[in-house]
């Protein structure tokens, strides 16, 4: 179990990557707001420290993430820690399966990303603003199933849904652009199967 | 006595083919001044973080031979355990703040708390280390803030707190300005003359030949030399090595001065003046 | 260089209390509403986490942070008021739109616990100095690699904004556009944070050796430079707040 990736005890080297991930979901959130791009784009860090270092790395990173926003920003990102830790378990679990290994498996990760997302996401969302994601587009369209009797759960459903596939399938390929461009010597650090040989 | 033994070295980092370092042999006694010479890539942070147990433990890779610091095999050894004996500071200041503390007196203390030194002796080994790199006035201000020679002294502050018995440098002013870098030699030679063992890599040629007892040069991975200053800077084939000896000796080697006694150039202004005196006469 | 934060310096005797305290106050703000029935225990809540704030001086650094979900509480009263599926009681008109009185009360309902959550939280936040409540997160036991971690979080993201803004201004000095189409727009999100995100990653590799050098790894326990936080009211607070809880438990139980 020593070397396999759920190994909780982690190395110097995956405990650095997480605050350097967090400042890198923390950009990638200010510069799509600077550049008014219709996504949110902040979990870039967690994608590619989950890709880099495996779910357990990822799901701290998530966690982490999520309780210095609420310490320093918006005390409601708390709750939503929960949906940071699975998009950090899934995407760790498929790219030590080897999944993420061209833009079209980046995609098919997004995807699996956004549904793990939405999934946790929504219970929060009724629980918490009664179903609603704060997302101008999703809203109207949660405005629009709530008017025509849909259940809550389903407008609420749908209402994440479709604001989160485009964003975490964007996430996860620039996450996969930005790894396919770090140094070999450098992604070895943080493999969990590396050993020292006798000469 | 014998601080250090490295018998056999042999390292290769992990997804690369070639030896870092291909079979080093050496001594160290306690107290000296070693300075570490060679081109970039000879090998000389490799044999650097091979003393602190980074290499093999941090890199994984090929490892062979041994190293012995103080009674304690590195090759064996735990890093942690081998951080009280030696201290290691980096080229860059700027990442080896912890980066976790808001003051330069808790980022002195961060090596303390993590080897559990009791509360009550944390503060004299700080003010202690403080006052040798010259930073005591700073201790109140964010490591952040500080200029990088200033940094670079904290860094050099925080590791000497830990009372390691020997201290590697691996070209600590190859990062600063002048003024820094001049700061940061003087509180180096400071440490020295109180009797640490100092290892030093550097391009610097000038201030090897002025601090160092002793001086090894590296050469992909091997090991040339390693003499005194005199004897190593007096040899014909620095040039293949990629070393350029320093301007002192390159004048009186132009001028043909040696030192009579030794056949050697003189190496420092001190020196040369020395000689240049008695040629006269 | 200023860490992150939302700390604010006014030593008043809010400040004095521990972060164990504030916490198990959080707890209670929101445990305490959700177990008894009814607007009042939630409006009470709300009124002490005021009267709270007020004593540390910070009240007037509540309104940003509320700020963030004030937008989304009223979309919410607008939508449920309008569309919540249990409506019978119209209670006024606006237009041709009817607002009902179950929707704007489970709306009311969702505000109230909202806000509660929000002050509670904004005690602990604005009160206490992060270094401060990761300390004693440390010492009511979280590993201490996880305390480092979110230390160094709050360093790192300043940091990484400072060179974020060099680089956009000489992105833009070279002529990248930051306007225009959305593919245009799209189209400089990698170049933009591109350089900062691989220099914050190949800098991990240095500072992790940093941190082994300083016996980071070390299995020994830790030990701290400051001392802990004590006095009386550090004992009393939590003692007083754990009854509290407790006694809602008891009392919705009995009922």
């Amino acid at each position: 179990m020593k070397n396999s990736m759920w190994n909780l005890k982690l190395s110097t080297s995956a405990l650095v990557l997480i605050p350097a991930a967090v400042g890198i979901n923390y950009i990638g959130k200010l510069f799509a707001g600077l550049l008014k791009l219709p996504l949110w784009l902040d979990s870039i860090g967690t994608v590619l420290s989950a890709m880099l270092a495996g779910p357990v790395v990822g799901a701290i990173c998530g966690a982490i993430n999520n309780i210095i926003y609420g310490l320093t920003m918006d005390p409601i990102s708390f709750i939503y820690a929960l949906t940071s830790i699975g998009i950090g378990l899934a995407v760790g679990v498929l790219a030590q399966k080897g999944r993420v290994n061209s833009i079209g498996g980046a995609v098919v990760v997004g995807l699996v990303a956004a549904v793990v997302s939405t999934l946790i996401s929504t219970p929060i969302n009724i629980g918490f603003w009664g179903g609603q994601t704060g997302n101008v587009w999703g809203d109207l369209v949660y405005a629009g199933m709530v008017a025509h009797h849909f259940p809550v759960w389903i407008a609420s459903l749908t209402d994440e849904f479709i604001v989160d596939v485009p964003d975490k399938i964007a996430t996860v390929i620039v996450a996969y652009g930005i790894y396919k461009g770090l140094p070999q010597k450098l992604t070895i650090l943080f493999r969990h199967d590396s050993v020292t040989e006798q000469l | 006595m014998k601080k250090i033994t490295v018998s056999g070295l042999k390292y290769r980092y992990p997804l690369t083919e070639e030896l870092a370092l291909k079979g080093l042999s050496f001594e160290i006694e306690k107290g000296e001044f070693i300075g570490i010479i060679g081109q970039n890539l000879s090998g000389k942070s490799t044999l650097c973080q091979a003393l602190m147990g980074l290499v093999p433990h941090f890199y994984k890779g090929g490892y062979g031979g041994s190293v012995w610091v103080d009674g304690l095999e590195v090759g064996k050894a735990e890093i942690h355990e081998i951080a009280q004996k030696v201290g290691l500071v980096f080229q860059n200041p700027f990442t080896q703040v912890s980066g976790s503390k808001m003051t330069v007196f808790e980022e002195l203390a961060f090596g303390l708390e993590n080897l559990g030194v009791a509360r009550e002796d944390m503060a004299p080994r700080i003010e202690h280390a403080m006052e040798l790199l010259g930073i005591g006035r700073f201790r109140d201000r964010n490591p952040f803030d500080l200029s990088g020679g200033q940094m670079q002294r904290m860094a050099i502050a925080s590791v000497i707190a830990m009372e390691p018995e020997i201290i590697v440098l691996d070209e600590p002013t190859s990062q600063l300005d002048p003024q820094g870098a001049e700061d940061v030699f003087q509180a180096i030679e400071a440490l020295s003359r109180r009797g640490m063992t100092v290892i030093m890599a550097e391009h610097k040629i000038e201030k090897i030949a002025r601090y160092s007892d002793r001086v090894l040069l590296l050469h992909q991975g091997e090991m040339v030399a390693f003499d005194t200053p005199q004897q190593v800077f007096s040899r014909d084939d620095l040039e293949r090595y990629g070393v350029v000896p320093p301007v002192f000796a390159q004048v009186c080697k132009g001028m043909g001065i040696r030192n009579p006694a030794t056949g050697l150039y003189p190496m420092t202004l001190d020196e040369a003046c020395d000689q240049v005196v008695n040629w006269h006469e | 260089m200023k860490a992150l934060s939302l700390y604010q310096d006014r030593g008043t005797v809010v400040h004095r209390v521990d972060s164990r305290s504030k916490l198990l106050y959080i707890l209670s703000a929101i445990l305490i509403p959700a177990v008894l029935p009814g607007f009042m225990p939630g409006l009470a809540m709300l009124a002490l986490s005021i009267l709270i704030l007020a004593t540390g001086k910070v009240f007037g650094k509540v309104l940003p942070l509320v700020g963030f979900s004030l937008l989304i509480l009223a979309s919410i009263v607008l939508i449920q008021g309008l569309f919540y599926s249990g409506n019978k009681q119209l209670l006024f008109s606006l237009w041709r739109f009817g607002f009902y009185r179950e929707g704007l009360l489970f709306s009311g309902g969702i505000c109230l616990r909202v806000m509660n959550i929000l002050c509670a939280v904004s005690i602990l936040v604005l009160t206490t100095r992060p270094s401060d409540l990761i300390e004693s997160l440390v010492r009511l036991g979280l590993s201490p690699h996880l305390g480092y971690v979110l230390s160094s979080v709050l360093q790192i993201i300043p940091q990484m904004t400072a060179t974020m803004e060099t680089i956009t201004d000489a992105q833009r000095s070279r002529g990248m556009e930051t306007e225009g189409t959305l593919l245009v727009r799209m189209k400089a999100f990698l170049p933009l944070i591109g350089p900062v995100v691989m220099n914050s990653l190949v800098s991990t590799r240095e500072r992790s050796l940093a941190l082994e050098v300083r016996a980071f790894s070390a299995r020994s326990k830790k030990t701290f430079l400051n001392p802990p936080q004590g006095g009386t009211a550090n004992t009393v607070i939590p003692l007083v707040l754990l009854l509290a809880m407790a006694a809602a438990i008891v009392w919705r139980v009995m009922q």
